[in-house]
């Protein structure tokens, strides 16, 4: 694949263009139960190479999922096509760098039979069926593994590599009883196929919609709120861009023009964490090929410094961070890697609060330019320690940039998402709107 | 010219036969894409690709097996057979097959005006100074994207069906600030089309509409949160149909008794004052198909009559596991799905009363005037929406904007609590992702009123 991609870039640099491609290509099997039997089962090999070109200070995209000749060179055309039509950015470049970088995980591991593994696929069905005489189905069931990998290329000589295997479970129990209906679901995530968490995935999803058959809706008030680390976790990454120098040069990003100044709980410290040794993925170079580091980004409650890729950087007289994110095809933008919320001045748990573990309709209840958000929740009322009821039926608002600045922290363990790819010590966030009864 | 030879996907449908499949198909698709994000006031990305794939579905009883790769390759092609016809483990019969090509009446579509770049980022432009001329426009951003799909459908029914799918779209954001405060709008039509629909856009009056919306909602009081009745405009407020039922009534759900109306065929499930459609063939329209991604000709189908229970959306997994009639429903985003139960064009029927008659009615409630997105869980039918533009109604007047609004509740109870529906029926352009992805779909009703719903906001 490598002389393909090769001989693109020599065809835009005959151009007197410069380019960087990226080339995707993964494998990937899933199956699905249900009544007892795989009902759905998907194989797949899927490859699509994407590439940038850059002339006389423009940019053109594109991208093709079939890689004969014809199709690179319309590829190829389409590209510098594009790039006319563009306005003129000199701050988009290629990236000076050159050599190889790799980033590969891949844990040596026995061949694992198919029978194996639709065997566990459907026991878990039936697990989670048998586990309670209330469950009336399991809306889904299934098991999948993915081998991605891809290749990056510049013609500045830069060349990058990425490799990654991956395991997924995941199942669900809904719940009836007497015309009430919960479901809860979960899943498991792993690099080989034995550190799936079968017995976990059916119990959780058990225990939560057991518990949601008996929710209430509360009273319309302010509670104080911990968001189980999974929440948290989403309601962090709807609000991602506040990180973003993309974001804040295209006027959309509230934090933008306050590098420097304290939007957080001095409390608070929040880090971007590409090699972190307890993430499910480490990450060892952005999109541009640049080599990744930990970043601070609020520090004792100051925002230290925003994401960067080279464009923005070069655009507000700063290095890049690292952080530039691509698809095939797709414009150079802006994202993170793992964060990781730490915090000071711990408090004691208040005797009373709320712990959400269900969050519908975050990414279209929020403003992504004020930090608004509402969102319906489920969840456990804490009462002295116990588990006193479930509640439900019921909406959380809130501003996410006031929730930083009030936010209690009240332990020292940095807690993981299902994932493994947020952490977090455990906070509680005062204070925040119930609608309910 | 055929997306793949002929002689190929009579060898994979044969091959799946031979391994016991009782139904295979081939579904190859090329679609070309392209695309222009036009923002600071000018074409920023401009890109543009090919997809191209193949997906083999092998059907035994109710079992699906599906394979999908870019390859052309004969023996990459038959690799992904056999090993799909793998599963089945029984064996098959030889089948010498000849295909059949599909006739049928096409969607009309819109016209695609010969216009080039130039004059398309021009017209962006235009819109671009509209949005701009207030002062307190922070950012506007216009994406513009045009798609031709064009598909290819073999099947062990002798079956070849091709249809080719130009699709149009504008999505405007605008962004207002003054001071601290910040807000949005946003509107998204779309079109099966060219570009003629998109000059036929009354582009001022949309920007206006954005303007007012953005600067109403830039000062408006956070929404007081509680359980109240809500009138909900029309158009895009469809939506709370779509999640609310719709996907309640697709047989991917029902099939798994994973809907709250799975064994309701034929029941009252909603207020008596609401019909509901499910519309492939509506001319031009962002969701129309003129035959659904299984072959089938699309139709419109009544969901739901004076609040009975009249169809499922059906495809043909849904069909073989529930029974029901398939209705031209079968819909993917691409060959990397298989296809599933999806909605195409869905809307509440027009009733009879006016906006004004609706909000009359309410002494104290709140007023969607748009709506924006929203999810359910099928299984639960538990539902949320988040409001775009609202305000307070006090005694039977439009009073104040409010923000932040969101609305929360459970589908089958939602729909035994429209109880007045208007005559202005408005249409609008979406996205919906669900099993087989994300695809085009219209929503759209009337103004309706619901009794009672909990509405979410700040106390």
């Amino acid at each position: 694949m490598k002389n393909i991609m090769e001989k693109v870039i020599n065809q835009v640099t005959d151009q007197k263009a410069q380019s960087d491609l990226l080339l995707c290509k993964s494998k990937s099997l899933k199956m699905s139960s249900q009544n007892g039997d795989i009902s759905e089962y998907k194989v797949a090999s899927t490859q699509i190479l994407g590439i940038r070109v850059i002339k006389d200070d423009k940019i053109g995209l594109s991208y093709t999922e079939t890689f004969d000749e014809e199709s690179l060179k319309f590829m190829v055309k389409q590209a510098l096509q594009n790039a006319e039509m563009s306005s003129p950015n000199p701050n988009e470049k290629l990236m000076d760098l050159k050599g190889c970088l790799s980033d590969r995980l891949s844990i040596p591991e026995e061949e694992i039979d198919i029978k194996l593994k639709t065997d566990r696929t459907i026991e878990l069905e039936s697990r989670v069926k048998q586990g309670d005489q209330r469950v009336v189905a399991v809306p889904y069931n299934g098991y999948s593994e993915n081998e991605y990998e891809s290749i990056y290329l510049s013609s500045k000589g830069r060349e990058a590599n990425y490799f990654d295997k991956s395991y997924n479970i995941a199942t669900s129990a809904l719940m009836d009883q007497n015309g009430k209906k919960s479901n809860f679901d979960d899943y498991s995530i792993a690099h080989t196929f034995l550190e799936l968490e079968w017995d976990k995935v059916a119990e959780t999803a058990l225990f939560h919609a057991r518990n949601i058959l008996e929710e209430k809706p509360l009273p319309t008030a302010k509670y104080s709120v911990m968001f189980h680390h999974d929440c948290l976790k989403s309601l962090m990454s709807c609000f991602s861009h506040f990180y973003s120098a993309k974001s804040a040069i295209d006027k959309m990003n509230p934090w933008g023009t306050k590098v420097g100044q304290e939007v957080a709980s001095r409390d608070l410290t929040i880090i971007d964490h590409p090699l972190f040794e307890r993430s499910f993925r480490t990450s060892v170079f952005d999109s541009e090929g640049v080599e990744r580091k930990s970043l601070t980004l609020i520090e004792r409650g100051v925002l230290k410094s925003l994401y960067h890729n080279s464009v923005t950087a070069r655009t507000l007289n700063t290095t890049t961070t690292g952080h530039a994110v691509q698809n095939p095809g797709g414009a150079l933008g802006i994202g993170g890697t793992d964060l990781i919320i730490t915090g000071q001045n711990v408090k004691p748990l208040p005797s009373k609060y709320l712990e959400v573990i269900q969050m519908d309709g975050l990414y279209s209840g929020a403003n992504r330019v004020n930090g608004n958000f509402s969102v319906a929740v489920k969840g456990y009322v804490w009462d002295k320690g116990e588990r006193s009821m479930t509640f439900g039926n019921i909406t959380l608002s809130g501003n996410i940039m006031n929730m930083l600045k009030n936010v209690d922290v009240v332990g020292e363990i940095l807690v993981a998402s299902t994932d493994n790819s947020f952490f977090s010590v455990p906070l509680i966030f005062p204070e925040l709107s119930i609608g309910g009864t | 010219m055929q997306l793949i030879k002929i002689n190929i996907a009579q060898e994979i449908i044969s091959q799946g036969l031979q391994n016991g499949a009782d139904f295979v198909e081939v579904f190859v698709e090329r679609t070309q894409t392209e695309g222009v994000v036009f923002k600071n006031s000018r074409p920023e990305d401009t890109q543009s690709g090919t997809i191209f794939g193949i997906g083999i579905r092998l059907i035994h009883g109710e079992q699906a097996l599906y394979g999908y790769t870019n390859s052309t390759e004969r023996e990459e092609l038959l690799r992904i057979t056999k090993l799909l016809g793998a599963r089945i483990g029984k064996p098959g019969k030889e089948t010498s097959l000849n295909f059949e090509t599909l006739k049928y009446p096409k969607i009309p579509i819109i016209k695609d005006l010969e216009v080039d770049v130039k004059h398309k980022l021009a017209h962006l432009k235009k819109i671009d100074d509209v949005l701009r001329s207030d002062a307190r426009t922070a950012q506007v951003i216009l994406n513009f994207s045009k798609k031709k799909q064009i598909i290819e459908i073999y099947n062990s029914e002798g079956l070849f069906a091709t249809e080719e799918r130009p699709y149009i779209r504008l999505f405007h954001h605008l962004v207002m600030k003054d001071g601290q405060l910040q807000s949005e709008a946003s509107h998204g039509p779309g079109a099966i089309g060219g570009w003629d629909y998109i000059e036929k856009q009354p582009f001022e009056e949309v920007c206006q509409t954005l303007l007012k919306q953005a600067s109403t909602t830039l000062y408006a009081a956070p929404c007081p949160p509680g359980k109240m009745p809500v009138i909900i405009d029309n158009g895009f407020g469809g939506v709370i149909f779509h999640e609310a039922c719709g996907h309640l009534l697709e047989t991917t759900a029902v099939e798994k008794k994973a809907s709250a109306f799975w064994d309701k065929m034929g029941e009252q499930i909603a207020h008596s004052a609401l019909t509901a459609l499910d519309d492939g063939t509506v001319p031009g329209a962002w969701g129309s198909l003129s035959i659904d991604d299984e072959g089938m000709p699309t139709q419109k189908t009544t969901l739901i009559e004076n609040g009975v229970l009249k169809r499922f959306i059906c495809d043909r997994m849904g069909e073989i596991k529930t029974g029901h009639k398939r209705t031209g429903s079968g819909r993917r985003q691409s060959y990397r799905f298989a296809p599933a139960s999806r909605m195409r064009n869905t809307y509440i029927d027009k009733g009879n009363y006016e906006l004004d008659d609706l909000i009359a009615s309410v002494p104290d409630g709140l007023y969607a005037k748009k709506m924006g997105g929203g999810s359910v869980d099928p299984s639960t039918g538990q539902f949320n929406f988040a409001v775009q533009e609202a305000y307070l109604i006090k005694d039977g007047k439009i009073s104040t904007p409010v923000r932040g609004a969101t609305l929360i509740g459970s589908g089958p109870e939602v729909m035994a609590k429209i109880s007045m529906v208007g005559k202005n029926l408005l249409m609008m352009a979406g996205m919906c992702g669900s099993v087989s992805g994300s695809i085009p779909t219209t929503v759209g009703q009337p103004p309706i009123k619901v009794d009672e719903i909990l509405v979410g906001g700040q106390v």
